[in-house]
């Protein structure tokens, strides 16, 4: 049996608890904010143009490039290969990486041209475009 | 699971036709809905072994254009088959044009290929049902081969123990299927005398030292093997030969998923 003060220490440790975990949560959507804007600069770095991020016409993803890749793109773009079409925390859920990890690496793979990305609503979906490249 | 299955070699000559039509056969014979295809593009020898030779519908076709149809490039052969399975197979056209024309594909073609073989699971393994779909490779680095590979869920990786095959196929396993995280199963082919018990065990021993990676069989080198001639499919038509047991044993651990 618990007397009064041993009540309220657990209430206060749960109270506690609960404040925690919301502190870790908005660390944690701080960060992925972060990340998206470490993206942007990156790709404005590179391109020297925020409107435009260019993408390589000719890249294509076919297996000789997936193999000369490194180990940590090749896992992103065999994932995608196998999805078709996904989004970072689709592909995320597949590799068991972060999903910030996933979007820098795919957005990463866009740059390079390998990747199209498309915009619907808030969600960002990566595909391969396989079919209207060069005929 | 291992429903994707490419038969890959180093070296060509290693047995990579005769396991997997009597892999894909036996499987067919089990009961099982299968499909071999031939993406030996370079050296096309499915439509001879399986005596389809009349066809006129080749899984080139279907690698070629946008939106073809697969079942317009199967060949059902499931009459060759005792049992309820089903066995179909898609051929690579033998034409040396077709040959001179598959050789000088580009990347973005190859890439379009990829799309195509990758799109089977959806329309034959979860559309059609099929259990398994086995892709015959040409033997070494191949734009076809790897796209096999990618594809697959498994490798079955045949080799002899000629030196210039064991090196590298000790390269491809570390620089080939690793890099692509895929799960081997290697089968050692045309092993001299391996009669006895004590034999077996030493060279699984060896072959696991020296690939690293677990047998998923060894073959014995059989001259009535070399004496069918290719005429056969030998599971289907000598069931009892050691050879249609090593292949049964060997269904039974992918089916059951003892690979790796």
């Amino acid at each position: 049996m618990l007397n009064n003060s041993g009540k309220k220490y657990l209430i206060r440790n749960e109270q506690f608890n609960k404040k925690s975990s919301l502190v870790l949560e908005k660390i944690r959507e701080d960060l992925e904010k972060l990340n998206q804007k470490m993206e942007v600069i990156l790709e404005i770095q590179k391109t020297g143009n925020q409107k435009t991020i260019p993408s390589l016409p000719d890249a294509s993803l076919d297996v000789m490039t997936l193999l000369s890749m490194p180990d940590h793109l090749r896992k992103t773009a065999m994932t995608i290969c196998r999805c078709g079409r996904a989004t970072a925390e689709e592909i995320a859920e597949q590799t068991t990486r972060a999903r910030a990890v996933e979007s820098a690496y795919l957005n990463q793979l866009v740059i390079m041209g390998y990747l199209k990305k498309e915009r619907r609503g808030r969600k960002a979906y990566f595909y391969i475009d396989r079919e209207t490249k060069g005929e | 699971m291992n429903n994707i299955i490419a038969v890959h070699s180093y070296k060509g000559g290693t047995g990579k036709t005769l396991l997997s039509v009597n892999l894909a056969a036996t499987f067919a014979k089990q009961g099982k809905k299968v499909c071999i295809f031939d993406l030996d593009f370079r050296a096309p020898s499915l439509f001879s072994v399986l005596k389809a030779e009349n066809t006129e519908v080749w899984f080139n076709d279907y690698l070629n254009s946008t939106g073809s149809d697969i079942n317009k490039v199967l060949v059902d052969l499931s009459s060759r088959i005792s049992g309820e399975g089903k066995l179909f197979a898609s051929l690579a056209n033998p034409a040396t044009e077709a040959i001179r024309d598959m050789s000088a594909k580009d990347r973005k073609w190859e890439m379009r290929a990829l799309g195509r073989l990758l799109s089977l699971r959806e329309t034959l393994l979860k559309e059609q049902k099929f259990d398994y779909l086995l892709f015959d490779t040409s033997p070494g680095l191949q734009y076809s081969s790897i796209n096999a590979i990618v594809t697959a869920d498994l490798v079955v990786v045949a080799t002899t123990s000629d030196r210039s095959d064991v090196d590298g196929t000790k390269r491809m396993l570390t620089e080939l299927y690793n890099l692509f995280e895929k799960k081997t199963g290697l089968v050692l082919n045309k092993v001299i005398d391996p009669s006895a018990n004590a034999k077996k065990a030493e060279i699984s021993n060896r072959i696991k030292a020296t690939y690293q990676v677990p047998m998923l069989g060894l073959v014995p080198c059989f001259c009535e093997i070399l004496r069918a001639e290719g005429n056969l499919i030998f599971v289907q038509d000598k069931p009892d030969h050691p050879f249609t047991k090593i292949l049964a044993e060997m269904a039974r651990k992918i089916d059951a998923n003892e690979v790796n």
